[in-house]
């Protein structure tokens, strides 16, 4: 994609090319640290939620929920997968993944085909519920908003409604799949 | 209403974690230290990209890109300044908030454009990279309708959020 567009580019306006990959990778660098600044208060705060032992409880909440959505019966998968969806929730992707990881290893059974709770699990978690999307806020704050963090609610309606339909869509697809291997 | 919710959770979150006899102060920091290594981790990521859009926008191939497929998506409530952030988040997660950092700057942090695309951000994921990364570990080749249902969720997502933008 970068090859095609340097190339169209080239042919276009060969003068700009170098001047935009400079100016850009300049932004990027000023951005990064904005971000920096941004994330050492959100991780900090957010290290508290973990020691204090906050992000176990909302995990502990969720279990019977995900019981009933994924269909897993092992107790030790079902607690990856709610801290799996409480880091998401936090806006904590980068706590979340390994979680996920873990989750889907448990689940594995050395088939090819991925199983039920597997699915479930990535379609959940691409729609996942937000409670606090913390760098979309901070990115706002960063460019001037007055109020940045009035899309929260907005988009906790959103990733409610999505995931809704989400989970109804995968059993939905659960059940044709199945009726078609019979 | 909504500008007292970030400082009481804080002030909530803060309290919690005194009662729990947790150290405030060295916990933050540790938190807070974690920081550098994630930004060494993802800015070549943010810089690759930034450059490649760049690139791709002075090339004029997104905006054509755009013009196509802007009537679909107006007949879909989404704004065509959205276009390319909807198609680039399923892939890049700090690309596409690089792009919503331009989107932000452009358009000023609370216009109505800018408010859609924070919301179609906060509500979807980078499926493919995720999914790939969640597969890693297993041998498994099939995902089935995962990504189709994840995909047609996300659109979904970003309708409602232009629409709910438009009404709160």
């Amino acid at each position: 994609m970068i090859l095609a567009s340097l190339c169209f580019l080239t042919i276009k306006n060969p003068t700009v090319v170098l001047n935009e990959m400079l100016n850009s990778s300049k932004e990027a660098l000023s951005l990064s640290i904005e971000l920096c600044g941004v994330y050492v208060v959100w991780l900090g705060i957010l290290e508290i939620v973990e020691a204090s032992g906050l992000s176990e409880k909302i995990a502990k909440l969720l279990r019977p929920l995900i019981k009933k959505v994924f269909k897993v019966n092992d107790p030790i998968t079902e607690q990856l997968i709610a801290m799996n969806l409480s880091a998401n929730m936090l806006g904590l992707g980068n706590a979340s993944t390994p979680l996920a990881i873990k989750a889907i290893q448990k689940m594995d059974t050395g088939s090819c085909i991925a199983s039920f709770p597997m699915i479930m699990l990535i379609v959940v978690n691409a729609t996942s519920i937000q409670l606090l999307p913390t760098t979309v806020i901070a990115l706002r704050e960063n460019a001037g908003s007055l109020n940045s963090a009035d899309i929260i609610l907005p988009t906790l309606i959103t990733t409610i409604f999505t995931t809704l339909v989400a989970v109804f869509l995968v059993n939905l697809c659960a059940k044709i799949f199945n009726r078609g291997q019979k | 209403m909504s500008a007292y919710i970030l400082p009481i959770l804080f002030i909530l979150i803060f309290c919690y974690g005194h009662i729990k006899k947790v150290n405030c102060y060295e916990t933050f920091i540790r938190g807070a230290k974690k920081s550098i290594p994630l930004i060494i981790d993802i800015f070549p990521y943010i810089a690759t990209i930034m450059i490649g859009v760049a690139l791709l926008r002075a090339s004029g191939i997104t905006s054509i890109l755009a013009n196509y497929f802007a009537p679909t998506f107006n007949f879909l409530g989404i704004p065509s300044e959205l276009v390319e952030l909807v198609f680039l988040r399923p892939f890049t997660g700090s690309g596409s908030y690089a792009l919503l950092n331009d989107v932000l700057i452009q358009y000023g942090a609370d216009s109505y454009i800018s408010r859609c695309a924070c919301v179609i951000l906060g509500c979807s994921e980078t499926i493919f990279y995720v999914t790939t990364i969640y597969m890693s570990k297993t041998k498994v080749k099939k995902l089935l309708y995962a990504i189709p249902v994840a995909l047609f969720c996300s659109l979904l997502g970003s309708i409602l959020a232009c629409l709910l933008c438009k009404i709160m």
